[in-house]
Formats: structure tokens, C-alpha cells, sequence
């Protein structure tokens, strides 16, 4: 069956990334300089052919742009300047777009006013309910918050409260991307060609998925491992802070301080350094722009390392001010903590550049999916 | 006869023949041959010490005759018959035996290319022995020129031509001078003006008094040989006119292939199917717009329509790719929104300057589609009713893999450059030869582009070919400079070993003026035997062989001088077996 051009597709496109993609005549240097794409899932060339053509729906049902780390091999090889490692990019961006039903992706990365305003809408929400909703409940800053020279983080901010608004919090982050991957497990697995996948292999390849998630194998195959490392400090000191204020938070914000062997702790300071590390790499290879992957930044790619670096400084000043016994500076610090937080993970994880955390290892999951996969029988008429 | 008194020469070139032959065994072995006054060998004969020897001794010795073995004979036969030259002697009782690219750089054993050398240096000796001393001739030649086609390729040369101050005759068979170049709006890869470079070109033409435009004109014959031909022509149907000189430039260029044959394209059974020369048409005119006078906002551009595919053409036409992404930056400029689709089959930009306008046309937002010209054309057809399009068109695209349809409102065929039909009629007319295509043939491909086989006669621009207009011209000025510099001798050296009828022998069967190529014999009534034109022949020797009555001699290959030489070349082989 032949499909139809879609030639607007490709102006499309263009908005979520800069690359002249026209520009490439298909000589693929780039498919064999990289050292992921592999048989069967080869990139980059295929992919800026179906981008130039604007075929939507093999560019949808595609794993091969979560497949690609971003080296840069394939730019800095390029002999028609068509930079293909932005296209990967940008089609990252798009397939983002494309599997969050809610349009709100498409929305924040082809409009900074989107964006930074839903951005803003959810700081100005976090304000207001510290400074209008929670006093209004009766949690005021009183006396007994700043009495005693302590901090009482968890009364200022009642952890129960707290507590069951980061779950909340992550019940939709993880309801909307899980809904989003089952998108894209129907555009990639489910509608594409004339095959199936098995039960049993989608059981016996489950491990891949989880494997990917932790190491990143892929990553380190780029020839510049550096870059593994930086990615997967911060990858860890995300997680790891993630999972301890969303399911272990009474038992990681306590208002006892600690003594600092003890694993609440231990594990902070090395979430704190392994984002860091990672986030340091980020926006100094952005700024000096020097290596291909860092040279082109969507704004999308700064919004979000500035969000984290944000939160990340306030955290350790919360830390600071508490361990100081300073409440007032404690509690402004974690109002602005909060507000940075809050909307970088509503808007980052679900509909932006967070969202590859899950996208990449189950595109790496449906690839090997992709590969065991069995014509389906077709009713001979 | 005088007797033969041979000089002998064996070249080692340098290790090239020395180090395969045994130079020394072979100089031994002739020395002593009847006629051989002396034998010698030397590292290099064609040096200027070894043409000095020959030169010595000829004058020493007194020697009649030589031999060199040595090289080809197209490399040094010239060298060796000059050196005898100047030593006096008749530069055709030379001969050379081949024991390097026949010999040396072919055989691995010493022994056998020694004796081979031996058997082909005995041979030239034998033939060497029957030379006969032939004079060099020449013909004076006419200084007016004959260019038949007013192209730009033959105005070129026209204008060359004339602002020498010598006479031309430009003759065109339509109404008007300018070729297809005045079809086009611009020219690749600068995006020029064709028109502003052309029309001052007529301009400069007509009103040059040494040239004499005959436009409507038709040629009925042509007759003569190098430096002195006739024609007779028709102005208007008019009565003939008759004009004298003494070359001919032949600037007929080629014509649009018609693409309706190309049944996957519809052409003409769809409006909107234009070929490239309908399109150039629309931009002279200013507007691109659809028979239905809408703007189009897809609009694809088919290459090699009718080129590099074995059902129509089989060569490139070399134009239509830069041509195409011309079109790119034309539309683009007209119609900034409109999707162009470059449908091709591989994209060729080999000239000056191609390249990069290949690089700088892909980044003016236009699509190319690659097809496979030898499995299956892009198919067009009508679009559906629901389709916000006029066609679609259906094809294989390679270099996704996918089946894909195009939607378009305006389809430019790049239609192949082919020959005109009449040009059989000028051929024959001129005397030259087509190849396969129906292009004129080159004297050399390589070494003599713009010359053909007949003396005098020129091909210049498409007609030798499909090319552009940089190569047309240069091809134009190319052939001026030839003929101005026999024009500027005044005369022309002809071909000395030609065939010569014996009179008495020839029966009149008139099988050496059917055979010949060169239509140099003709049939004298009165004497009742073929005459050969020494002017006209090129001394191929194809009557000679041909003649049943052997009343042919091809001078230089007599039977007898033939017959010596093989002679030669078996004698040694009687001694060894």
C-alpha cells in the first residue's frame, strides 16, 4: 500500500528543532559512522528520508530516535551540513508530542508563551498555597515554628499534607506517562505492519527494559563514555531523590537532624552530588557549545536544566538553613523549592524533556519486542 | 630500382624492450640479411643522438632505406620519417617493427620475444625493400566557411570566424537565428538571463558584413572536398543559390524528445503534464499557473524523461538535472509556499559550479524523490474527486524503501535532447557518420572532439551530442580556430598513400565506389573505370581489397610490399621448426 506525502508534516517538524535536514542527499555516513544504529533499526539516514518525505506514520511507529544518545559522530560527519544528530533530536521532541494525548507536549514545545505560562501558573499555585491555602487551615507561621531556635519543616509544611500531595503528584505524572507509553506502545508494536508479539516475549525481554532504565548500556556505546558517566550520576541522584520524597519522605524529612553516616543522609548528599556533577556537565557544555550534542538548545533543553539547577540549590539550602537551625531562611527556601519543583515535574516529566526517562527504555524494550516479532496470518481471500 | 641499401635499428627504450628482447641477438641476427648495409641497436632511438645516427649514416653510408624496431609506429613513426627527411631521403622508404607493445611488454620469456623481435624486424626489412617514394600534396583552400544552423553554437563560430575577416555563410533552416537557447528564460548554474545573452549575439550576427544570413533555407547538396566545396541551396523554396568554400561547420543541434509515448506520464492526455520547454514558455510568459489558471501548489519535476532508459534513449542528456533545480529556484522565487517535488533517478552535477548549485538548491525547502529508471516509472494519474489535488503520482521511492503517492497540481517532464529527424539529410549531404543515437561522429572522441572523418567538414554543439551551452560554445570557437589556421595556411596537406585505379585492369563493376566510405571513387563514363578523388581518400584500403580485378593499388600497401612482409615474418619460423 502507498502512502501519501504529507510535505506540511515536514514545516512541522521544523518547529522542534534547527537542523536544514534538506540539505542531506542520502550518502548515509551517518548510519555507518554510528555506533548504535544497528540491522534492522538503522539511523540516521532512513529517518531524515521519512522526515524530508513527511511520512507520519512511519515516523511515528519508529523506536530508532530513542535508540540515539546524541554523540554528535554523525553531525560533526556530515558532508552536507544536514546535521542529523539535531534531527533524532527534534524527533524525540516530536514523538513526545505525538504520544501525549492531552496536545499539551506539542503545545510547550512549539510555544515558549505555552510553556513558560503553565510554568508559571503552577509557581503561582504553590505560592498561593503556602501563603493563602495552608494558613487558611490553620497551619500559620506561628510562634512555635520559630521558637526554640529550631526548624519544624514538617509542621510548617504538614508532611501528611505534603505527603499525600507528592503522591497525588505522582500518580498523575505516572498516569499520564503511563497512558502515553501505551500510546506508544500501539503506534510502534500494536498498528504497525503485518506482525505480533508474542506474550511470552514480551515476559522474557521484560528484563531489557529495566536493565536499560538503571545502566544505559546504550549511552556508554557512544565513543565518548564521559558522558555516560555525567548522565548516569544524574540520572541515579534523580531517582533516588525522587523515590525518597515521593515514597520514603517522613523517613527522609525528619526534623531530628541526624548525625551524617546515617543513610537518609548519605543518600541525599549523593543524590545532591550526582545532580550536580550532571547538571554541571549540561550547562557548561551548553553554554561553551563546543561538543555537537550540546550545540543546538531548544528552549525546552534550558528551561529544564535551569528548573532543576533551581531546585537542586534550594534543597541544599534547605539543608544548610536546617542543620543551622535558621527556620525563616529554611522556610522561604522550601516555598521556592516547591514552587520550582512542582511544575518541573507536572510539565517536565509527562510533556518535556523529562518524559525520556521512561520513553528511552521502553523504545528499547519494543525494539527487541520489534525483533521477535511473527507475521501475522493473513486471511487469504 | 635502385638497389636497396637497409639500415637497421634496434631501441632498447631505456629497459622497456631491453630487458624482454636480447637487442644485441636481434642486431646480430638481421646484420647480415641481403640488402642490410648495417644493423645497430642504441638506448634510445628517438632521442636526438639516436635520430642524429640514422641522419650520419644515411649521409655516410649511403644508405636508401631504414628500419627501426622499436615503439609503435604511433608514437615515433612520424619522428623516424622527419630524421629521414632531413637526411635526404624519401620519408616514406621507412618502416618501423613494433617490439615494444607487440613484444616486449606482452611476452614473460626472454627466448621467445627474442625471436619474435627477430621474425617482426625481418619482415620490415622484406616489406622496407618495396617502398616507393610517395610526394607530399596539398590543396588550396577557399577562405569562406559554410555553418549550417544558426544556434548558438553556430553564431559562436560565425562571429570567430568573421572577426578574423573572413567570409561565412550561416545558413538556418527556420525563420529566425537563436537556436534553443532563445527558448530559455534563465541559464544554470548563475541563473542568468538567456535571453540577454542571446539576443545581442543575433544582434552582432546579422549586422556583421562578413557574415551572410540565409534563414528558411534548406541545403539540396553538397559537393567538393576539403578547402573546396560547393553548395546548392534553397531560400524561401526559392530557386537554388550556389555558394563556394572551403569548410563546413555542422551546428544542426538537437530537438525535445516527445514524451507522449512515455505512457506512464499521460502527457497530453493531462494538461498540467508540461514538458520543460512548455515550462520555459510559462516563465518567458511570466506566470505559472495551471490550464486552469490557478496557481499550483504542488508541482513535481520528473527527470531522464526519455534519457538512460533502454526503451527510449539510452544516454543522459546531461542538461536536464541542472535544469530541474534551476526550475527549483524559479518556482521558489514565484510561488513561496508551493511543495516542489524533484522526482529523479540519480542527480548529475558534474560541470563547473554544478555541484554547489546542487548543495544550494537543496536548501530552498523542495523534496527529492528517487525512483528506479530501470524497474518502474513514477506512474501519474488523475486525482480523486476528494483529493485536494489534480494528480497523483504514484511511484517507488528508493531511497525510503516506500511505495509512496505525490500529490500535484502541475507535472514539468525533463524531456531528453534527441536528434532532429532531418539530420540524416545533412549527413548525407556533408558526408560525415551518425553513431547509434544519431549524433554526429568525432574525428577522435578525445583528441579530436570538433573535427570529423571527411577533411573540412566540423561538428560543433548538440549535434555532436547532448551538452550545455559553456560546451557548446567552446566546441564553436574550437572548430573557428581549426579552420582558421588552414584558412591562414592556405592550403591543407592531403592524405599521400591513397589508392590509385589501373585503368587498364578495371572491368567497370563499380565495387570499390559501393564499398568505399569516404565516397571518394567515382565512375569515369568515358574512360569506362573508377576514379579515385586523392583528395577525398583516406587511403583506408577498403577498394583496394575489395577490387575483384586487383586494379586497385593502395599506395604504401601494395600486394607486393604486403606480401614481403609476411613473407618476413614466416622465414625465421621455417629455420627454427
Amino acid at each position: 500500500m502507498s502512502t501519501r506525502l504529507q510535505p506540511e508534516l515536514r514545516n512541522q517538524l521544523m518547529q522542534y528543532g534547527i537542523g536544514d535536514w534538506n540539505a542531506c542527499y542520502h550518502c548515509g555516513t551517518c548510519t555507518a559512522i554510528c555506533p548504535l544504529s544497528e540491522k534492522g533499526f538503522l539511523f540516521p539516514r532512513k529517518k531524515i528520508r521519512l522526515m524530508q518525505m513527511g511520512l507520519k506514520n512511519e515516523i511515528e511507529s519508529s523506536v530508532e530516535p530513542w535508540l540515539c544518545y546524541y554523540c554528535g559522530d554523525c553531525t560533526n560527519t556530515c558532508p552536507r551540513d544536514a546535521n542529523p544528530g539535531e534531527l533524532m533530536m527534534s524527533l524525540r521532541r516530536y514523538l513526545t508530542a505525538i504520544y501525549d494525548w492531552t496536545g499539551l507536549s506539542r503545545k510547550f514545545y512549539t510555544s515558549k508563551i505555552w510553556e513558560l505560562g503553565f510554568i508559571l501558573v503552577f509557581a503561582a499555585l504553590v505560592i498561593i498555597a503556602f501563603l493563602v491555602l495552608l494558613p487558611s487551615m490553620g497551619y500559620t507561621l506561628n510562634k512555635e515554628l520559630t521558637d526554640e531556635g529550631g526548624v519544624k519543616i514538617n509542621s510548617f509544611a504538614p508532611i501528611n499534607i505534603i505527603e499525600t500531595f507528592d503522591w497525588t503528584m505522582a500518580i498523575v505524572v505516572a498516569g499520564l506517562l503511563i497512558s502515553n507509553i501505551l500510546r506508544m506502545y500501539y503506534k510502534i508494536i500494536w498498528k504497525h505492519g503485518n506482525t505480533k508479539v508474542t506474550a511470552w516475549v514480551h515476559i522474557r525481554e521484560f528484563w531489557r527494559l529495566v536493565f536499560n532504565f538503571a545502566v544505559q548500556p546504550k549511552f556508554g556505546k557512544c565513543e565518548d563514555k564521559r558522558y555516560w558517566v555525567s548522565h548516569w550520576l544524574l540520572m541515579s541522584g534523580y531517582t533516588i531523590m525522587f523515590i525518597v520524597i515521593v515514597v520514603y519522605l517522613p523517613w527522609f524529612q525528619t526534623e531530628k537532624i541526624l548525625p551524617a553516616w546515617h543513610p537518609q543522609r548519605i543518600l541525599g548528599y549523593y543524590a545532591t552530588f550526582g545532580l550536580l556533577i550532571g547538571l554541571f556537565v549540561a550547562i557548561t557544555g551548553r553554554m561553551r557549545r563546543k561538543d555537537v550534542k550540546f550545540y543546538f538548545s531548544h528552549v525546552s533543553d534550558w528551561l529544564f536544566l535551569v528548573m532543576l539547577t533551581l531546585t537542586v540549590i534550594t534543597g541544599i539550602l534547605i539543608h544548610i538553613f536546617r542543620i543551622n537551625g535558621m527556620p525563616y531562611a529554611t522556610y522561604i527556601s522550601y516555598i521556592t523549592h516547591m514552587t520550582v519543583l512542582v511544575p518541573m515535574i507536572l510539565i517536565e516529566v509527562p510533556f518535556s524533556k523529562w518524559s525520556h526517562l521512561a520513553y528511552r527504555p521502553f523504545a528499547i524494550y519494543f525494539q527487541h519486542l520489534k525483533r521477535y516479532a511473527v507475521p501475522r496470518k493473513t486471511k487469504h481471500l | 630500382m635502385e638497389e636497396p641499401r637497409i639500415g637497421v635499428y634496434v631501441c632498447w627504450c631505456g629497459t622497456n624492450i631491453a630487458k624482454m628482447v636480447d637487442v644485441e641477438a636481434v642486431t646480430n641476427e638481421v646484420k647480415t640479411l641481403p640488402n642490410v648495409v648495417l644493423a645497430k641497436n642504441y638506448k634510445y632511438m628517438c632521442s636526438d643522438p639516436g635520430q642524429d645516427l640514422i641522419i650520419k649514416d644515411i649521409k655516410l653510408q649511403n644508405l636508401n632505406r631504414v628500419v627501426v624496431a622499436a615503439c609503435s609506429p604511433r608514437i615515433h613513426e612520424l619522428t623516424f620519417r622527419t630524421a629521414c627527411e632531413k637526411a635526404g631521403i624519401n620519408p616514406y622508404l621507412f618502416e618501423m617493427a613494433n617490439i615494444r607493445e607487440q613484444d616486449s611488454w606482452v611476452h614473460t620469456d626472454r627466448t621467445e620475444a627474442t625471436n619474435k623481435a627477430i621474425d617482426l624486424v625481418i619482415a620490415a626489412i622484406r616489406r622496407v625493400r618495396y617502398h616507393e617514394p610517395l610526394q607530399k600534396r596539398s590543396v588550396n583552400v577557399n577562405p569562406a566557411t559554410l555553418i549550417i544552423g544558426g544556434g548558438i553554437s553556430g553564431m559562436i563560430a560565425a562571429l570567430e570566424i568573421a572577426n578574423a575577416g573572413k567570409q561565412v555563410y550561416l545558413i538556418e533552416k527556420s525563420d529566425h537565428l537563436g537556436g534553443q537557447v532563445l527558448k530559455f528564460d534563465l541559464t544554470f548554474p548563475h541563473l542568468s538571463s538567456a535571453q540577454q545573452m542571446i539576443r545581442p549575439i543575433i544582434q552582432r550576427v546579422m549586422s556583421n558584413p562578413k557574415i551572410s544570413v540565409f534563414l528558411d533555407t534548406e541545403i539540396i547538396e553538397v559537393s567538393g572536398y576539403i578547402g573546396n566545396f560547393k553548395t546548392l541551396i534553397t531560400v524561401n523554396g526559392n530557386n537554388p543559390v550556389e555558394l563556394a568554400f572551403g569548410n563546413i561547420i555542422a551546428a544542426v543541434g538537437l530537438k525535445p524528445f516527445d514524451p507522449s509515448v512515455i505512457k506512464e506520464y499521460n502527457y497530453k492526455e493531462f494538461p498540467d503534464v508540461i514538458t520543460s520547454f512548455e515550462f520555459e514558455e510559462k516563465l518567458l510568459a511570466g506566470k505559472i499557473l495551471t490550464v486552469y489558471g490557478k496557481e499550483p501548489r504542488n508541482i513535481a519535476i520528473i527527470h531522464c524523461v526519455g534519457s538512460r532508459n533502454k526503451n527510449y534513449h539510452e544516454y543522459c542528456s546531461r542538461v536536464c538535472c541542472m535544469a530541474a533545480l534551476k526550475y527549483v529556484h524559479q518556482i521558489r522565487a514565484a510561488l513561496p509556499f508551493a511543495n516542489i517535488f524533484e522526482i529523479y533517478a540519480d542527480m548529475r552535477a558534474y560541470g563547473k559550479g554544478h555541484e554547489e548549485f546542487y548543495a544550494l538548491t537543496t536548501h530552498k525547502q523542495n523534496i527529492f524523490l528517487m525512483y528506479d529508471q530501470q524497474k518502474q516509472l513514477p506512474v501519474i494519474h488523475q486525482a480523486d474527486r476528494s483529493d485536494d489535488c489534480n494528480m497523483i503520482i504514484e511511484m517507488n521511492e528508493l531511497l525510503s524503501g516506500q511505495s509512496i503517492e505525490v500529490p500535484v497540481d502541475m507535472v514539468i517532464l525533463m524531456v531528453n535532447m534527441e536528434a532532429h529527424e532531418n539530420v540524416k539529410q545533412v549527413v548525407r549531404a556533408i558526408g560525415v557518420s551518425l553513431c547509434g543515437n544519431q549524433f554526429f561522429i568525432e574525428k577522435h572522441p578525445k583528441l579530436d572532439p570538433v573535427a570529423t572523418t571527411t577533411g573540412g567538414v566540423f561538428i560543433v554543439g548538440t549535434c555532436q551530442g547532448p551538452k550545455d551551452i559553456p560546451d557548446s560554445v567552446a566546441q564553436a570557437r574550437a572548430a573557428a580556430a581549426r579552420i582558421l589556421a588552414t584558412v591562414a595556411q592556405g592550403s591543407v596537406p592531403v592524405e599521400v598513400t591513397t589508392a590509385a585505379v589501373n585503368e587498364l585492369l578495371c572491368c567497370g563493376c563499380r565495387t570499390c565506389i559501393k564499398v568505399c566510405p569516404y565516397t571518394a571513387i567515382s565512375y569515369d563514363e568515358i574512360k569506362k573505370a573508377s576514379v579515385v578523388n586523392e583528395v577525398l581518400c583516406k587511403g583506408c584500403g577498403t577498394c583496394g581489397s575489395a577490387c575483384p580485378a586487383g586494379a586497385i593499388v593502395s599506395k604504401h600497401f601494395t600486394d607486393f610490399q604486403i606480401l614481403s612482409e609476411i613473407e618476413g615474418i614466416m622465414s625465421m619460423s621455417y629455420k627454427t621448426s
